[in-house]
């Protein structure tokens, strides 16, 4: 187990110098100054500097070199359009934002895809598999900009004298409410039909059959064997969640005017702030490297029969 | 039902009066995979609903324009923001341009970016999978790792750098930013068809009597995984109308007065307050893809291939 953890970790390394360097090359072929676009052109002599002080005259391997060691040292490197900011400045101010989204969406699709996936399961072709899995492929179906402008809509504008929900804004508790669901839904939706399928697939199996053929009680059945068995392979699904979680944050954070890290990869891409751009998505690289890392390790715990197919 | 067992039973019967008279490939080929296949997704009725719903909506977008006497760019203010009604289907937007014929066109935008990003990821992903699975050792074990970082890259963050990189938006930049941001799982997967496929008896047979390498992969392997290639179509088709709609949403879409379906949610989105209509439209319009595609996806992989049943 240990060799397996290990050999997993040591993995990692080339990949995300990989992701580093791809990232770099793409921000490379991205043509235009970020010191030109201001209304008056930059001298020569100024521009040398500032190239200068961004190693933007060193070759591009020594480029990647220090930007890799700022990575490993946490630091990713100052903005470069506002001089007196650092990427790390910018991340620390946007990205618990982003993490608080992020995790209160992924709690809601917990709360309410689990259970929804474990009753169509254990109701499976009566109705309440049918509304939970209509529920499911609505929401599955609908993009979240419609869940989030209608949220706003009905909750926010229109019953706004009933409901305490802002239209916008990240203040308190209540301002975090629609974000969250419009956040949530799509994983949510993910989770319960996984959660659906494998508890179907566990309902079949013969440990089940013997635990109820040796007059186990249903309640005790479901609670022991069927759960347990059909949530390991929901852990699996945490990397294509995550990637929902962080297309979705985009949408919902311009919706909602919220100050996150998704919002702000934006504006840094509209205006050609590189290193932002670069620091964000060399981040959101990080975060989910490392997701699918603990994923996999989680796994080996979980399921020892994978162990020895991986490594 | 019935009528289904009385033609197999009639089926059967000529079959072995066939087969007396004649050789018996000819009977063979009646019952051929296709054949097969289609039976079996005929008995899938959600995927024939969405099968239908999706013919529905490929007509919508081809024939609307056509049949419409309505020009989508004539600006009129004095028509604008009507809701549906019989001479307006789905409403007018801010200009007081007609939005049945908008949705259509912009359908046909979105529809016609899907397909074309998913051809594109069925040729790379295939390719590059084939590859990696058919040369196994070293090579694939490289090829590999590339795709792990890539699975590292964040998919709209990777898109919008590409797009940022061509400088300007159109259709082709389009098709290949959601393509180069969403190739990898379908390479993942042909790699493992391949792998497993390569363990088959006939292609060792193949092996010993002397094939070369690329008779063996395109006449042995790649047509066996046709079916995982038409169900991973319709897998990939709605994330790539999806992502289309993402961008054309944060202002990173087609070019007005070109629209997609999803520019025309954006516009809706600016005046949602007072006229909800316009963003719930091509929001359902996507929906609607979305979930056919999906139930089709499902169907298909029922009636193509019955083992792999919940394997995705």
């Amino acid at each position: 187990m240990l060799k397996f953890i290990v050999r997993r970790i040591v993995w990692t390394i080339p990949v995300i110098l990989l992701v580093i360097l791809m990232t770099f090359f793409m921000m490379r072929l991205i043509k235009g100054n970020p010191f030109q676009v201001t209304e008056r052109p930059v001298p020569a002599a100024i521009q040398a500097n500032l190239d200068r002080k961004f190693h933007l005259d060193q070759p591009w391997y020594m480029q990647y070199l220090y930007y890799v060691r700022g990575v490993f040292t946490a630091d990713l490197g100052p903005s470069l359009l506002q001089r007196d900011r650092d990427v790390n400045d910018i991340v620390k101010e946007h990205f618990p934002v982003s993490m608080k989204l992020g995790g209160l969406a992924m709690l809601f699709a917990i709360v309410v895809g689990i259970p929804l996936g474990v009753i169509a399961a254990l109701k499976q072709n009566t109705a309440w598999d049918y509304a939970a899995m209509a529920v499911v492929n609505a929401g599955y179906a609908l993009p979240n900009f419609l869940i989030a402008t209608l949220l706003i809509y009905f909750f926010a504008v229109k019953w706004r004298e009933e409901t305490p929900f802002p239209t916008n804004g990240w203040t308190g508790p209540s301002s975090w409410v629609l974000p969250v669901i419009a956040l949530g839904h799509a994983p949510m939706t993910v989770l319960a039909r996984i959660v659906r399928g494998s508890m179907l697939e566990t309902l079949q199996q013969d440990y089940i059959r013997t635990a109820k053929a040796k007059g186990l009680r249903w309640r005790r059945v479901v609670g022991l064997h069927v759960l347990r068995n059909s949530l390991i392979p929901a852990v699996t699904a945490a990397a294509p969640l995550l990637g929902y979680l962080i297309a979705g944050s985009f949408i919902v954070e311009t919706i909602f005017g919220l100050p996150g890290i998704g919002r702000y990869f934006i504006i840094s891409v509209a205006s050609r702030d590189y290193s932002v751009t670069m620091g964000i998505t060399v981040l959101l690289s990080m975060i989910i490297i490392v997701a699918n890392l603990v994923v996999d390790i989680l796994y080996g715990f979980l399921d020892p029969r994978t162990r020895d197919v991986r490594t | 039902m019935l009528t289904d067992r009385r033609s197999e039973f009639e089926a059967t019967l000529t079959r072995t009066a066939e087969a007396r008279s004649q050789e018996a490939g000819a009977a063979i080929a009646r019952a051929s995979l296709l054949k097969d296949a289609l039976h079996r997704f005929s008995r899938n009725r959600a995927a024939v609903v969405a099968a239908f719903a999706f013919l529905v909506m490929v007509a919508f977008v081809t024939f609307v324009p056509i049949f419409r006497d309505a020009d989508p760019n004539a600006v009129d203010f004095s028509k604008a923001f009507l809701s549906p009604s019989l001479d307006y289907p789905f409403g007018t937007d801010e200009f007081g341009r007609d939005l049945f014929v908008r949705t259509a066109l912009g359908g046909r935008i979105s529809i016609a970016i899907g397909f074309a990003a998913t051809f594109a990821i069925m040729l790379v992903g295939v390719v590059y999978g084939a590859l990696s699975g058919f040369a196994g050792g070293r090579v694939d074990n490289g090829m590999m790792r590339f795709l792990d970082a890539l699975y590292g890259l964040p998919y709209l963050p990777f898109a919008i750098i590409t797009l940022a990189i061509f400088g300007r938006v159109n259709f082709w930049t389009m098709v290949v930013a959601l393509t180069v941001a969403s190739w990898f799982t379908t390479a993942r997967v042909m790699r493992g068809q391949i792998i497993t496929l390569k363990e088959n008896d006939y292609v060792r047979a193949a092996n010993a009597l002397g094939a070369r390498w690329y008779r063996i992969l395109f006449r042995h392997l790649l047509p066996n995984t046709l079916g995982v290639i038409l169900i991973f179509v319709f897998l990939e088709l709605p994330g790539v109308v999806l992502g289309e709609a993402f961008l054309s949403f944060l202002g990173m879409g087609i070019e007005p007065p070109k629209a997609s379906w999803g520019s025309l949610a954006q516009d809706g989105y600016t005046a949602y307050q007072a006229h909800p209509y316009i963003i719930v439209i091509p929001s359902l319009c996507i929906g609607w893809l979305i979930l056919s595609a999906f139930f089709i996806a499902d169907g298909l992989r029922d009636a193509l291939d019955p083992r792999t049943r919940e394997k995705f």
